[in-house]
């Protein structure tokens, strides 16, 4: 059977979104599961005192502007925190503090997997009393834990590993943010959404200072960010779809390099790689994981992206060029995709996701779950949506874009309208037994 | 049998649809996109309606009219809406075809064509099961159940999930056909599938009557059977002449 167009294209757009949902359902799930009787949702009597809620802490019985003082000032004064400590990056980046960084990055995560998620994974033993002694638990999630650290900035990690280690920090942390008290978590996502804006559109922005720093050095950005592989064109795409497009492809290769070469001044590698080429064809083609692709190329860590101009310049062999995307190493930032109306083709390099948008989606659609399913599905269908269209903006950008304020947005919007308008409708319909 | 009957309920009304997700639309990327963007539609729609509506809420919920009136408005729009629906498909038609001409991959096939159509209406099927059924469902997962009176035989969710179910069917093949009605300019089956709409929301009109769920049911199923017969006869004979000018060609 012929591949059709159908399979080609969006994978980049579905590569984002999986993941995106998956850390929503979970999420969603945890704090449905866990709500009605457990320690944590006793809790807010006694709320926890987080950055989040420095100045104010909500209480049900105080008035609606009450709250809504202290809610802005909660938000901004959380804003104002996370543009420092971003800043402060920048600042040790910079400075090429980058291994400081990166082990600071590790400790987080671990402290994230370890504390945090031990206490998720404590309260559902406890609600649903699942049988496990202490030595046991405390050894899973030992392993679960150092394992999610070496994961997060070594190579030799199976990138499906990585994603889903991403996935669980998105996860757990979300889980955390949803017990902050509801003015609270909505002024502070839409502050976070404008926040997002201005730190990555503006100029001097820190998230634009650190994106630009990190593709002047041809280095990976010293963050917690998802990155989406084209999993689904290597498994069925690389024999398949590539393959039999064979020599026809030509088209869009040559556009490619065109998308290459004015996106990449580096071009150092140019003369070199054939060699290299086939090793890494080779070892690829043994379905091998990153990791011995980065063993036989020790040296070319740094220099991927040469490897792929040359991958497209050998027009001919397009298989090639299916196996090089994989591994292209490149921000979304700099991705030059263009998609659907536009010239692309249907390679993708890896799009790539902070790991604070997959929180605060699925801060949004966690606390939707406390109000009730349907403002669930409208702000998931929202989110989607706005993500989607980020992601459309992108091929259209050419440069880095705030994934936050556009879902953020139409997440609120959609879930206010849903609650004030859609809910007594639907259900005054519904449970007349009326539907159309 | 809580958690037990919450999700059987909710497989009750999505699991033909799941199962079709599974097998046609998840192989697909642009697919999935298609659903979710009808889902959405079909969500804003939704939205428009209760905010033209809510004025009048909540309803005398002893006559039966301002429901019909609100019935006919509601499938009005979103029939309205599947036209736009379509214009809009028409001109991505277009954009793919003249993508896959820059790749020089083969333009889209018929399949295709249909499996996108397939795509937008499992899209506005699963929107309406997953507003008037799956987010009643909450309860259903706890110790108790609900009964309507004017339906006391069957439990509310119960009901809510074969109707839903019913819906699910008719919004899914109804797009087929009136897309594929579209491209034919076929009035026949421009007309078919509002006026199948149309009888399928006023079929739950006969719900209002105390019991009405037990010939509503039945007559909804109808509604739904007739859908699919006409959609797969449909799908059937652009099949057979789709070989025949291969077979000729």
């Amino acid at each position: 059977m012929e591949s059709s167009i159908l399979e080609s294209i969006g994978v980049e757009i579905i590569g984002v979104m999986s993941p995106v949902s998956i850390c929503m359902f979970l999420v969603v799930l945890l704090v449905y599961s866990l709500s009605p009787s457990n320690p944590f949702s006793s809790s807010p009597s006694v709320p926890i005192r987080t950055a989040a809620n420095l100045v104010y802490l909500e209480s049900p019985s105080d008035s609606a502007t009450q709250k809504l003082e202290g809610s802005l000032l909660n938000a901004l004064v959380f804003v104002i925190l996370i543009a420092i400590v971003t800043f402060l990056l920048v600042v040790l980046y910079y400075y090429n503090f980058t291994n400081f960084l990166k082990n600071y990055m590790r400790f987080s995560a671990f402290f994230v997997l370890a504390t945090m998620g031990g206490s998720i994974f404590l309260s559902i033993i406890q609600h649903f009393s699942i049988p496990v002694d202490s030595i046991t638990c405390f050894l899973l999630l030992f392993n679960f834990t150092v394992i999610g650290v070496l994961s997060v900035f070594s190579g030799g990690i199976p990138i499906i590993l990585r994603q889903a280690y991403m996935v669980s920090l998105g996860i757990i942390v979300a889980t955390w943010f949803t017990k902050l008290p509801e003015w609270t978590t909505w002024a502070l996502l839409v502050a976070l959404a404008v926040y997002d804006l201005v730190a990555v559109l503006a100029p001097g922005g820190p998230l634009k200072l650190l994106v630009e720093l990190a593709s002047s050095r041809d280095d990976e950005l010293p963050a917690l960010v998802y990155e989406a592989r084209p999993i689904a064109t290597r498994s069925r795409g690389s024999n398949l779809g590539l393959l039999v497009g064979g020599v026809s492809d030509s088209g869009s290769v040559e556009l490619q390099a065109v998308n290459n070469s004015e996106n990449r001044t580096t071009n150092e590698g140019e003369s070199s790689p054939l060699v290299s080429h086939s090793r890494e064809r080779h070892s690829f083609s043994s379905d091998s994981s990153e990791h011995s692709t980065v063993v036989v190329c020790t040296d070319r860590v740094q220099n991927r992206e040469p490897e792929i101009v040359v991958d497209e310049e050998m027009s001919p062999l397009v298989e090639m060029m299916g196996l090089g995307n994989e591994r292209a190493q490149q921000t979304r930032r700099d991705n030059v995709e263009v998609r659907g109306s536009g010239s692309g083709s249907d390679s993708d390099r890896g799009i790539k996701l902070g790991l604070g948008d997959f929180v605060f989606y699925s801060v949004l659609v966690g606390r939707a779950a406390m109000y009730d399913l349907m403002t669930v599905y409208a702000c998931y269908l929202a989110i989607i949506s706005g993500l989607g269209c980020t992601l459309i903006l992108l091929s259209v950008c050419h440069r880095a874009l705030p994934a936050l304020p556009i879902s953020i947005t139409l997440g609120v919007v959609f879930y206010f309208l849903t609650r004030l308008l859609m809910e007594p409708f639907v259900v005054g319909t519904a449970t007349n037994l009326m539907m159309f | 049998m809580t958690i037990a009957a919450g999700i059987g309920y909710a497989l009750l009304a999505l699991g033909p649809s799941l199962s079709l997700f599974v097998s046609v639309i998840s192989k697909k990327p642009f697919l999935i996109l298609t659903v979710l963007s009808s889902t959405l539609l079909w969500l804003i729609s939704l939205i428009v309606l209760s905010g033209l509506w809510r004025g009048f809420l909540p309803l005398n919920s002893t006559t039966w009219w301002p429901y019909g009136m609100l019935l006919f408005t509601s499938i009005a729009f979103q029939e309205g809406l599947r036209l736009l629906f379509w214009r809009v498909y028409k001109r991505l038609e277009d954009l793919l075809d003249a993508f896959a001409d820059k790749v020089s991959k083969p333009r889209l096939f018929m399949t295709d064509k249909m499996q996108i159509s397939l795509a937008g209406g499992l899209g506005h099927g699963v929107a309406h099961a997953v507003f008037f059924c799956l987010s009643l469902l909450t309860p259903a997962f706890g110790p108790a159940t609900f009964f309507v009176d004017r339906c006391s035989q069957i439990p509310f969710f119960l009901v809510s999930a074969i109707i839903a179910l019913a819906f699910v069917t008719i919004h899914t093949f109804s797009m087929v056909i009136a897309f594929n009605g579209y491209a034919e300019g076929n009035k026949v089956d421009q007309l078919f599938v509002p006026v199948v709409h149309l009888a399928a929301g006023l079929v739950t009109l006969v719900n209002f009557a105390s019991g009405g769920c037990i010939v509503s049911i039945p007559l909804l199923y109808f509604i739904a059977i007739l859908t699919l017969i006409r959609c797969g006869k449909m799908v059937w004979r652009r099949l057979t002449e789709h070989q025949s000018t291969q077979g000729n060609s």
